[in-house]
């Protein structure tokens, strides 16, 4: 049964107004600061150019810990504070409190030097170095990697070029190794379009800009992040869950970083043009990358409502590779929140720990 | 994000709220529409092109008078700076290998991989 609304006291409207105040106050403090995020105790374990690889400090004790390490390898053109957002939300503590033993390599932002840098340097010279690093610190032979996004593409091409390396199990997240698929979402129709010039653009600016980068996200889906996301910020700002979620992941999201030009200009040319990986033509400083030759574990997380790395991306590579023991798994979430949102801890980090934890001992 | 409720026909926010989260969504959804098709494609890539092409000139004409400016000055332009800071990172890569020869002569070689406890990482 629905009431009239009753008369509007002056009382009731000065009430009304601090509120409105009070909301304003707590907008413009997620506008224009940054929340706490990637606050997990780590040490730099090793660094190189920009890149850096940390370790985290184990919550669990050694003889309860698994023994074989996770080394998680995000994306290059974003930091990776994703993976451990917030306090209370973030898969880096849940896997410490799973008993892992924790390591991430954090690319860093290239600078105007880095423009010439490849995913060969990537992969054949940044990589190993740092698992070399990991190895030695962690006592350990063997290892696990988890790669997101782009850093999912580099972990698969180390796995198939160094198959003997000790790389146990493979952990990919949305991956993009697959692009046979030309109407697959907004990326690869604008990139396949013949006057879409990588050579021209990274002539132009050296390395790609973050801005770039970050206006080619947003607009796959324009009306949700340019709008869509602050009307329901504003609809929710009384609630602190919501609003110190949202802030943080604005937080992340807004911290852009450029992409290395020759990088980028790979990307395009060799793998969204030419789908080289999936062809079997790429050749990354003369080696051949066969993936049949990749045999680590492998588990593939796919997002189904991903519009960054549609699921037909990831999905090809597994009658490819040489891997015995692989599994794929599809969740319902786009290409950050499958990881990140609201639902993950549900969701996604049970799977993906349930799965290392049967082959990390 | 935002729950849906009934609107209270006597509230005209609440109407105006469901009024604006349906006009949202149908908007959303042409806009994914349109970004994804053929003719954003190629508009999108000839305008990126024509104003690489444009700029082009400009750009070198900047960059020619910057570093003739610098080079009488005495000043390092930009290559110097690059160059020089490629150079260190060869000099880490090195660092980083003697590093890595000097942890083999100086620890035992790592576990082997096979049937050992849990007792590692610390």
């Amino acid at each position: 049964m629905t009431t009239m609304p009753r008369t509007l006291k002056p009382a009731d409207l000065y009430r009304k107004l601090e509120h409105i105040a009070e909301n304003a106050k707590t907008w413009n403090r997620l506008m224009t600061t940054k929340a706490a995020i990637a606050q997990t105790p780590k040490e730099l374990i090793w660094t190189l150019n920009k890149a850096k690889l940390y370790h985290y400090i184990p919550v669990v004790p050694a003889d309860q810990r698994h023994r074989i390490p996770l080394l998680m390898v995000f994306a290059i053109m974003n930091r990776p504070h994703v993976l451990d957002l917030r306090p209370g939300h973030s898969f880096v503590e849940y896997m410490l409190k799973h008993g892992y033993d924790l390591y991430l390599l954090d690319w860093g932002a290239p600078s105007p030097e880095d423009r010439g840098m490849k995913f060969d340097d990537y992969v054949l010279d940044y990589l190993p170095r740092a698992i070399r690093k990991l190895k030695r610190v962690s006592g350990s032979d063997e290892f696990s990697m988890l790669g997101w996004c782009l850093g999912a593409l580099i972990t698969t091409l180390y796995g198939a070029l160094r198959p003997d390396d000790g790389l146990k199990n493979l952990l990919l997240l949305t991956a993009p190794l697959d692009f046979s698929d030309k109407q697959a979402g907004g990326f690869i129709r604008w990139t396949s379009e013949r006057s879409f010039n990588a050579d021209k653009l990274i002539e132009t600016f050296g390395n790609m800009p973050g801005e770039m980068i970050d206006y080619g996200a947003k607009a796959l889906k324009p009306v949700e992040n340019y709008i869509g996301n602050y009307l329901n910020l504003w609809s929710n700002i009384d609630n602190p869950k919501v609003v110190e979620s949202w802030h943080a992941m604005n937080t992340w999201v807004t911290d852009i970083i450029p992409m290395a030009g020759a990088t980028y200009r790979q990307l395009i040319n060799e793998f969204y043009k030419e789908n080289r990986l999936m062809n079997g033509t790429l050749t990354l400083r003369g080696e051949h990358v066969d993936l049949s030759k990749l045999r680590a574990n492998l588990l593939n997380v796919i997002a189904e409502a991903d519009h960054i790395t549609p699921p037909c991306q990831s999905e090809g590579v597994m009658e490819k590779v040489g891997s015995r023991d692989k599994a794929l798994y599809h969740i319902q979430g786009g290409h950050i929140g499958i990881m990140a949102g609201s639902g993950a801890e549900k969701r996604t980090w049970p799977h993906i720990e349930a799965w290392l934890a049967d082959r990390s001992d | 994000m935002s729950q849906k409720e009934d609107p209270n026909p006597f509230d005209p926010t609440g109407m105006f709220k469901s009024m604006r989260d349906a006009g949202m969504d149908a908007w959303s959804k042409m806009m994914i529409q349109l970004i994804n098709s053929e003719a954003y494609a190629r508009a999108s890539g000839t305008m990126l092109d024509a104003w690489l092409t444009s700029s082009a000139p400009f750009r070198k004409a900047i960059e020619s008078t910057m570093t003739q400016v610098l080079t009488q000055l005495n000043m390092p332009i930009r290559t110097d700076v690059t160059s020089l800071a490629e150079r260190l990172t060869h000099i880490e890569l090195r660092l980083d290998d003697l590093e890595a020869k000097l942890d083999e002569r100086s620890q035992p070689a790592p576990k082997a991989a096979t049937g050992k406890s849990k007792e590692t990482g610390t």
